[in-house]
C-alpha cells in the first residue's frame, strides 16, 4: 500500500516494476482505513472476521471484488 | 508490567509488550527484553511470537524469529515515517501510517514519498481529520491474498 503522485505514476510503476495494477484510494479513504487500528493496544484486541472486514471495507466504498475475503 | 495484565492470557501479556516498547522506544523489543517485561523465560517469550506469528498478529523473521512488523509498526526503517510531536515511529505503508494516526488519537505528520518519481508526499492530520495531503493510493494485491506475502504485501 503506497502512495503516488498521481495515477500516471502508478501506471509507470507498475509496469517499471512488473507489479499488477491494483485498486487505488483517496486520501480521506486511507485516513478511514486507519481506523481499522483503532482498537489495537486494547487488550481485548481480536483480529476482524472475514464478515467484519469487509462490512468495514464497505463502509469506506470498498466493495469491489478486490475486497472481498472469501 | 502492571497486576492486572498478569491474569491476562500469556500471548496477550506478550503481544501488549511487544506494542509497549515499540511505543516507547520506536522499535522491536529483542527476546531479551521482552522476557524481562514480561517475566518470562526467553524460550517460552519466542514461543509466543510464533504463536502470534501463526494468528497473523505480527510478523517474526522465519530465522531469526525477530519481530519485524507489529501492525502498524514496522520493526525496521521505512519509506513511512511517522511523526507525532517529537516522537517518530516507522509504519509498513500507507495505510498503517493512518493506523498509528488512529492508534495514537494524535495529530500526526506522515513523511513518504512517490515510489515512482521519488518526490516527497507529506500528510497532515490534526484532531482525526486530515488537514494537508496530496496523492493517489495504491493498493497492488487483492485482500484474500495479504497475509500470502506480508511483507510484499
Amino acid at each position: 500500500m503506497l502512495l503516488f503522485r498521481s495515477e500516471e505514476h502508478i501506471d509507470r510503476w507498475c509496469a517499471r516494476w512488473n507489479q499488477p495494477r491494483g485498486e487505488t484510494l483517496t486520501l480521506e479513504q486511507g485516513l478511514g482505513l486507519g481506523v481499522w487500528y483503532t482498537d489495537r493496544l486494547h487488550s481485548d484486541w481480536r483480529r476482524k472476521s472475514p464478515d467484519e472486514a469487509e462490512a468495514f471495507f464497505a463502509g469506506l466504498g470498498l466493495t469491489s471484488p478486490f475486497w472481498s475475503l472469501g | 508490567m502492571t497486576p492486572d495484565r498478569r491474569s491476562l492470557p500469556f500471548d496477550t501479556q506478550v503481544r501488549l509488550a511487544v506494542y509497549d516498547h515499540f511505543l516507547d522506544t520506536g522499535r522491536p523489543p529483542s527476546p531479551s527484553e521482552l522476557a524481562a517485561s514480561v517475566a518470562a523465560s526467553q524460550e517460552d517469550v519466542r514461543a509466543a511470537l510464533s504463536r502470534l506469528h501463526d494468528a497473523h498478529m505480527l510478523a517474526i523473521h522465519p530465522e531469526s524469529g525477530e519481530i519485524i512488523m507489529a501492525n502498524p509498526f514496522s520493526g525496521v526503517p521505512t519509506a513511512f515515517r511517522v511523526e507525532v510531536g517529537d516522537r517518530v515511529w516507522w509504519a509498513n505503508c500507507i495505510w498503517d501510517s493512518f493506523g498509528l494516526a488512529a492508534m495514537l488519537n494524535a495529530d500526526t505528520r506522515i513523511e513518504t514519498s512517490c515510489p515512482c518519481c521519488g518526490d516527497a508526499l507529506s500528510i497532515e492530520v490534526q484532531n482525526g481529520a486530515l488537514v494537508k495531503g496530496e496523492g493517489i493510493i495504491h493498493f497492488a494485491i487483492p485482500a484474500k491474498h495479504w497475509w500470502d506475502n506480508i511483507i510484499f504485501t
